[in-house]
């Protein structure tokens, strides 16, 4: 597990219970010393995209027991930026759509969307 | 030119270590992440999500180039939006990845930007991400 991912996992601070394995809720909070604000920027830090991103598939992967990886964003929009000590909940829900493992996500702030994503997870390495 | 002139990233979020080229609206850029980034398990391998940052700060450091040229500071960009990112290879600390860039757009403040990530011969992501790009001069920016 690389240091970002345990930084995030570190962020989590409050779970839903009973969302099973093809959706799931969890809250995060970012504190100003997480990993992912260092140098995201300097004096006017903003969580990164990034950081978005890989929290909802660790999140799906914790939730499922499968180690998986990110094979594609099919759409991601960023509304609005995430700051230090802000309480996020992180919502997904997935299907499997013509043989693909679909990922629909939401992050919000205060109750009101700052991004949504839509995945495309897999399991085990990128075939060569 | 080292890319730490042109964007606004500092370790440990730089990725992107120089811009290499810039010819006729494209630049390339090139990152060698270390064994010890914060993107790379015990392994060495780099987190999937690494590919979307590469393209994001290799334009970055492609604007604040052409920022410089004009005699201005390089403006601050924000990522708004990505669309059909493919993962379609996996890289390893040690690396030396290229992330090419073109602008396909621009509109207002909006740059919609096609990126790739390779090492050698070998494409490892591609896909368009939409920023947006902060006009020092206009009011509250």
């Amino acid at each position: 597990m690389n240091a970002l991912r345990k930084g995030i996992d570190a962020s989590a601070t409050e779970a839903l219970p009973g969302t099973g394995k093809e959706a799931g809720a969890r809250r995060y909070r970012f504190a100003p010393g997480f990993i992912g604000f260092s140098g995201h920027f300097p004096g006017n830090p903003i969580l990164p995209a990034i950081v978005q991103i890989r929290a909802v598939v660790s999140l799906a992967e914790e939730e499922c027991g499968k180690a998986l990886r990110l094979a594609a964003v099919r759409s991601a929009k960023f509304l609005s930026p995430i700051r230090p000590d802000e309480d996020v909940w992180i919502r997904y829900r997935r299907r499997i759509d013509s043989g693909i493992d679909i990922c629909d996500a939401t992050l919000s702030v205060a109750g009101k969307t700052v991004a949504a994503f839509r995945l495309e997870l897999a399991e085990g390495e990128i075939p060569r | 030119m080292a890319a730490e002139r042109l964007i606004p990233h500092r370790a440990p979020m730089r990725l992107v270590d120089t811009l290499v080229s810039v010819k006729d609206g494209c630049a390339v850029a090139e990152s060698v992440l270390p064994r010890s980034t914060m993107m790379a398990d015990g392994e060495g391998r780099l987190d999937e999500v690494s590919f979307m940052e590469l393209i994001a700060q290799s334009y970055a450091a492609f604007k604040g180039y052409m920022d410089r040229m004009d005699g201005k500071p390089p403006c601050e960009g924000f990522l708004v939006g990505v669309r059909n990112l493919e993962i379609t290879g996996r890289a390893y600390a040690g690396d030396r990845l290229l992330t090419s860039v073109r602008t396909v757009a621009a509109l207002g403040g909006f740059a919609v930007v096609e990126g790739a990530v390779t090492r050698g011969d070998e494409t490892l992501a591609s896909g368009t991400l939409k920023l947006w790009l902060v006009d020092p001069d206009a009011d509250g920016g």
